[in-house]
């Protein structure tokens, strides 16, 4: 029997009054790229959290290669091979930052599959030099400005070596060439294979973010959110010329 | 001869590298070496009852700072596990008849299993709510040991332990050497990668989840090494003391505990045994004037806590040491240059 790699069923999240991801079900292939977007405040963030265990759904399903996942905790999560980023990056502020992406690399899941490396150390100065920051590896997390603290919060992410990657607002606060450089990155590590003594599985990768000319340059497909809900699902070529989309997006900013 | 010469020198060399190189580490080389000679040149009872009483609440300090300094989990009823080892020690000695070589690491384990106990509930909760939790749990053992007197002894508590050793000489050894010993132990946890597990969950829980460690491991993990130690702390004030009471478990043994963290440094391990073997002897010696003696000792904590927020062993590595800006390491202050890496340092 097949099924697919990842699929959300039916999840509904409320906050209080407010139901914030509401009856969502989509699926995604193996090697996807996903582009997730919607104007602030449509529940893009809060589905990832569901996704990546931090929040508890009130109902539906999450699978990941066929396996119900709903309700694991954060870390049993990432060792199924699901990792997320947070879109306020959470950085261990007073740690060195190489110290920030050793933690990660220290979960049963990076150790288990990282046996041959034998310095947790240099694995991390390996996800470091794979996002750019590696020169500053030895300098407080709490001295990165701001577009760095979203690198590091990459390269936390990928120290995991997950299958399936969440990025939330990865470009964010990026300027221009900042921006190119990270979603080349991005596509590499997609590519996967390894990067010193980090290895890439080549993650599936469901990316929210607003910059969306970068973005449709990057995803194969792109889910839409509106409400909590799912208004539209397709190529970018698709997405650029849907009504719903143009109104939820531009409509609400002329009017 | 040659090859004594030989080996003579290079731990010489060894010395200078390794020890010397640092003033930090020059002081604490000098500070160990200092507690070991005491006894020729001094063997006054009382000065070795203030270092015994001195070494065995250092440990039971940096226990609080193993588990509250590292992980951050503000434990306000650290004497719990002091007076679980306390009293279990005691009761093993008087009724089954174990010398105090089995009941302080069995003491221990029943502070190990104290912390498990404590750490569960506290798993869920944070902040103020868990301060108050922890702060809860002695006070329940001090009421359940007051409603079964026969057993322990109650307000009097139970007295007639058999000593540590016999004598003030070899109970003066014992205590020091596991002091030291203890100490670098909980030093080089902090510096493992436990240890980093530890910090990161100070600094963000959730983001420590969300790359894939088990948090609620971790921290259980540290209740109960944190148990461990302060509980060898509590078995040997009873075999020293001779007496088990109510007063293992005071709220102002807990409060002493991140008082003596506070003032040497948190998050150290060395600062609590720096603050503990400044606080605790001044406090004895304040006894010539026992009605300011709790002024005077509020006043100094306060200044400090002013003037070096950090921490005394913090604030004083700060002025006689340097970090390198480009590799990090730590100089004497008065270098000008990098002894690794040759940067400027300014
Ligand atoms: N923890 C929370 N408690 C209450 N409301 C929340 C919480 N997190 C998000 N929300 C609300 O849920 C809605 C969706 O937020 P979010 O998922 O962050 O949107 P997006 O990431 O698409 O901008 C917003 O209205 C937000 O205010
Ligand atoms: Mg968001």
């Amino acid at each position: 029997m097949s099924y697919p790699f990842f699929e959300v069923e039916n999840l509904t999240k409320r906050f209080g009054g407010l139901t914030a991801v509401n009856r969502v079900s989509f699926q995604i292939g193996r090697d996807e790229i996903v582009g997730l977007i919607g104007p602030n405040g449509a529940g893009k963030t809060t589905l990832l959290r569901l996704i990546t265990g931090i929040l508890r759904p009130d109902s539906g399903r999450v699978r990941f290669k066929g396996k119900d996942i709903t309700g694991f905790k954060p870390w049993a999560i990432v060792d199924q091979g699901i990792t997320g980023t947070f879109q306020i990056t959470r950085p261990f502020r007073r740690l060195p930052i190489i110290a920030n992406v050793m933690v990660p690399c220290l979960c049963p899941r990076a150790l288990k599959r990282g046996e041959w490396v034998k310095k947790i150390e240099a694995k991390a100065q390996d996800a470091l030099e794979f996002v750019g920051i590696s020169d500053m590896a030895l300098e407080k997390a709490s001295s990165l400005s701001h577009g760095d603290l979203k690198r590091l919060e990459i390269a936390k992410a990928i120290a995991t070596e997950p299958e399936l990657l969440l990025l939330d607002e990865p470009f964010g606060g990026l300027n221009p060439a900042e921006t190119e450089l990270l979603a080349k990155s991005i596509r590499r590590l997609h590519k996967g294979g390894r990067f010193g003594r980090l290895h890439s599985e080549g993650p599936t990768m469901i990316i929210i973010e607003h910059k969306l000319a970068e973005l449709m340059k990057i995803v194969d497909r792109v889910i839409v959110f509106h409400f909590g809900e799912v208004i539209a699902d397709g190529t970018p070529e698709e997405i650029v010329k849907d009504e719903r989309v143009i109104e939820a997006y531009i409509g609400k900013e002329v009017i | 001869m040659g090859t004594i010469s030989i080996y003579i020198g290079r731990l010489y060399k060894d010395f200078k590298g390794g020890i010397l190189v640092l003033p930090s580490r020059t002081i604490a080389f000098f500070f160990c070496l200092l507690l070991l000679l005491i006894p020729l040149i001094t063997t006054e009872p009382y000065i070795l009852r203030v270092l015994i009483l001195s070494s065995i609440f250092a440990i039971f300090a940096a226990s609080w700072d193993l588990l509250s300094g590292y992980t951050g989990q503000m434990n306000f009823g650290h004497a719990l596990f002091f007076g679980v080892a306390a009293y279990t020690s005691a009761l093993l000695n008087l009724h089954v008849g174990l010398p105090p070589w089995l009941t302080i690491p069995l003491g221990a384990l029943a502070a190990v299993l104290a912390g498990l106990i404590v750490g569960v509930p506290c798993l869920r909760l944070r902040g103020p709510y868990l301060a108050l939790a922890t702060l809860a749990f002695p006070l329940i053992l001090t009421g359940i040991i007051f409603v079964i007197p026969g057993i322990t002894g109650g307000e009097l508590g139970i007295s007639g332990i058999d000593p540590l050793s016999g004598s003030r000489l070899t109970d003066y050894y014992i205590a020091v050497i596991l002091m030291l010993g203890l100490g670098f132990v909980m030093w080089k946890i902090t510096a493992s990668k436990t240890g980093l597990i530890f910090h990161a969950i100070r600094e963000d829980e959730v983001a420590v989840r969300a790359s894939g460690i088990n948090t609620t491991r971790y921290k259980l993990l540290a209740f109960c090494l944190s148990g461990l130690f302060a509980g060898v702390a509590g078995g040997m004030y009873v075999h020293f003391m001779r007496i088990a009471g109510p007063s293992t478990l005071e709220l102002m043994l807990s409060f002493q505990a991140i008082i003596w963290v506070i003032f040497g440094g948190i998050a150290t391990i060395y600062g609590p045994i720096a603050g503990v073997f400044i606080l605790y002897p001044f406090m004895e010696f304040l006894r010539i004037i026992p009605e300011i003696r709790m002024l005077v000792f509020a006043t100094l904590v306060v200044l400090i806590l002013l003037f070096m927020p950090e921490g005394l062993t913090t604030w004083v590595r700060d002025k006689i040491e340097k970090e390198c800006p480009r590799c990090k390491l730590r100089n004497i202050a008065t270098r000008k240059s990098c002894r690794v890496c040759r940067a400027d340092l300014d």
